[in-house]
């Protein structure tokens, strides 16, 4: 694994925009960086991130059916108790899950440490399937890569490969948050990806959702059958509308047993229930004492490395403010993201079905990585 | 090439790409897509081949100065297209309009006939190859049998920098990348004014000996 400094494509923000990549700038800051790449052996990638990625999902579903089983864990996890059956009846059931993303600590030499869990609302979907694979094309084109290059990137094959087999209700709707450009372009992906698989795919604004005596309808009060939505569960549960998840005939994706997944309560479960597998970090819940050095604190529920906590062996505090105080918190034991030049580099992983399918590199000026860091492509050669 | 690839065979897009272009009505004809842009290195960015963008680009410079509208003077010109947007216009040797592979590499004169023209703002590629990963279409095969679309120079008016538009003034796209065109709407034709100079380059060229053509 190794940092390769390159030239940008001219006139790539241009590119970007028309194939509707509008957030490839974030406050004048790059967040689509292609001033470098990371390059990787077939072997790190197989070895180190394809096969743990498969079995780590393994794991995390084999904790879900411990969860579902035990009102004790539900309880941990912070899952409202009006909930619990719906949680348990979307597993059992067995209701299709489409896609997530494992981030790694990884330096190039396993293991790759799983640092945690992105199984409800994993932005960067875009940017990994589409436009990390064009940067790809493009290279070996301009002859700037070697012709041989490849790229862990099968995202967009298995996402339509996916919305062919899942057979979802007709029409099938997706929605996000009306004022998050970054959300919209994640939901248009999977849309355009949909409608390409022969789904009758539809947008519809999260705030525009209508509650039809507990059914969720659309704008023009049609019952909604099947929704895709870019929104936490954890806030769905706790909104005005929250009790449609259990009276609306509507097929979620990602399907409400996700809400364990997604939670960082997970990882305490899975390194209680898998001690010392080599990618998994020691973990647990916290119990309210002072962080001692070489652990990190991670709220139950938090998104872009918001209200994260960590204490460096050297007694160094790096703390990312925001929104998510108000859940319980876990502990992790500290491994610190790999250092490339100047910037710090986290891989995530991503799932489809129960597949791996590719991965992208976030890059930071921190140990935390945060909305705000930057993306970077990467190639695979021997 | 290795026969196992880590990633997606294309990466295809149907929604995520508006068409660029403003629909341009004919009738009875079948529009074809065409991709205009600014310079060959944004053309690269988007996907084509750079050396087909250079070859495009150097096609519509050929034809720059046989269709650019011409203007009796630069102020004139200038009204049109903005201020340092015009440039002199050189004398046209030939009276016909070649384009694409027909194009003989024939010296420009570089004698000002005295008239002015906008500068070449941009420019339309007839057709390059697509590798399948954008817009609905499949990928057009880079066959010899090109489009009936010549590769020509694109202007914007001093009132609208948005627009690409053909010396013609037909508006085609108001944003670099693919648009959909009906052929017979942007036709190159020779430069939209009378133009002199065809006769009278035999006594340019003797004034020095001669001072008389009659006899």
């Amino acid at each position: 694994m190794k940092k390769i400094n390159c030239s940008p494509r001219p006139g790539w923000q241009q590119f970007a925009e028309s194939v509707g990549f509008a957030f490839h700038t974030f406050d004048g800051e790059p967040y689509w960086d292609e001033t470098a790449y990371y390059q990787f052996s077939l072997q790190q990638i197989e070895q180190d991130l394809e096969q743990p990625t498969e079995e780590l999902h393994q794991m995390a579903l084999a904790v879900v059916e411990d969860v579902v089983n035990s009102e004790q864990l539900l309880q941990q996890l912070a899952i409202p108790e009006a909930y619990w059956q719906a949680v348990r009846d979307s597993w059992q059931s067995a209701q299709p899950h489409l896609y997530g993303r494992m981030d790694f600590s990884y330096d190039g030499n396993g293991p790759a440490k799983l640092l945690e869990l992105n199984y409800d609302t994993p932005t960067s979907l875009f940017e990994t399937g589409f436009f990390q694979w064009v940067w790809l094309e493009d290279q070996l084109m301009r002859g700037e890569i070697p012709q041989h290059a490849d790229q862990f990137n099968s995202l967009q094959d298995k996402l339509q490969q996916a919305f062919s087999e899942l057979a979802l209700p007709q029409p099938f709707y997706f929605s996000s948050v009306t004022d998050s450009i970054e959300d919209k372009g994640t939901v248009d992906y999977l849309m355009d990806i949909a409608l390409q698989s022969g789904v009758d795919a539809r947008y519809i604004g999260l705030e525009q959702l209508g509650n039809a005596d507990g059914q969720l309808v659309d704008l023009d009060g049609y019952a909604i059958e099947g929704l895709f939505k870019l929104y936490p569960w954890e806030f769905m549960l706790q909104e005005d509308f929250a009790s449609t998840v259990l009276t609306s005939k509507t097929q979620w994706i990602e399907p409400l047993w996700k809400s364990i997944i997604s939670n960082k309560g997970i990882l305490p479960l899975l390194w209680q229930k898998f001690p010392n597998h080599p990618n998994l970090l020691p973990a647990m819940f916290d119990q309210g004492k002072a962080l001692t050095p070489g652990w990190v604190k991670k709220p139950l529920f938090s998104r872009e490395g918001a209200n994260i906590e960590l204490l460096t062996q050297q007694g160094q505090t790096v703390k990312q403010d925001g929104p998510y105080d108000d859940s319980g918190y876990i502990l992790q034991a500290l491994h610190p993201l790999p250092k490339f030049a100047d910037s710090y580099s986290l891989i995530g992983s991503w799932v489809v079905g129960d597949s791996a399918a590719g991965i992208c590199i976030r890059e930071d000026n921190s140990l935390i990585t945060k909305d705000s860091s930057r993306f970077l492509p990467h190639i695979i050669l021997d | 090439m290795s026969n196992v690839f880590k990633r997606s065979k294309t990466a295809r897009l149907i929604m995520m790409v508006p068409a660029a272009g403003l629909m341009l009505t004919g009738c009875g004809e079948e529009p074809v897509e065409v991709q205009v842009y600014n310079t060959p290195d944004e053309c690269a960015a988007f996907y084509n081949p750079p050396a087909q963008c250079q070859a495009a680009f150097a096609e519509a410079k050929a034809l720059h100065p046989q269709v650019a509208p011409r203007y009796h003077n630069k102020t004139e010109c200038e009204t049109d297209f903005g201020s340092g947007q015009c440039e002199s216009a050189p004398i046209i040797a030939s009276n016909s309009i070649q384009t694409g592979s027909e194009t003989a590499p024939q010296a420009q004169s570089q004698q000002s006939s005295g008239f002015f023209m906008p500068m070449m703002m941009g420019f339309m590629a007839g057709q390059m190859l697509n590798r399948g990963g954008l817009g609905g279409q499949a990928p057009q095969a880079a066959t010899k049998n090109a489009s009936p679309v010549a590769s020509q120079p694109l202007y914007k008016s001093r009132d609208d920098r948005q627009t690409f538009r053909t010396a013609t003034n037909t508006a085609v796209a108001k944003q670099p990348g693919a648009t959909r065109i009906k052929p017979s709407s942007v036709q190159p034709k020779p430069a939209a004014m009378a133009r002199r100079g065809g006769f009278g380059a035999q006594a340019a060229r003797r004034s020095s000996t001669r001072s008389s053509f009659g006899g």
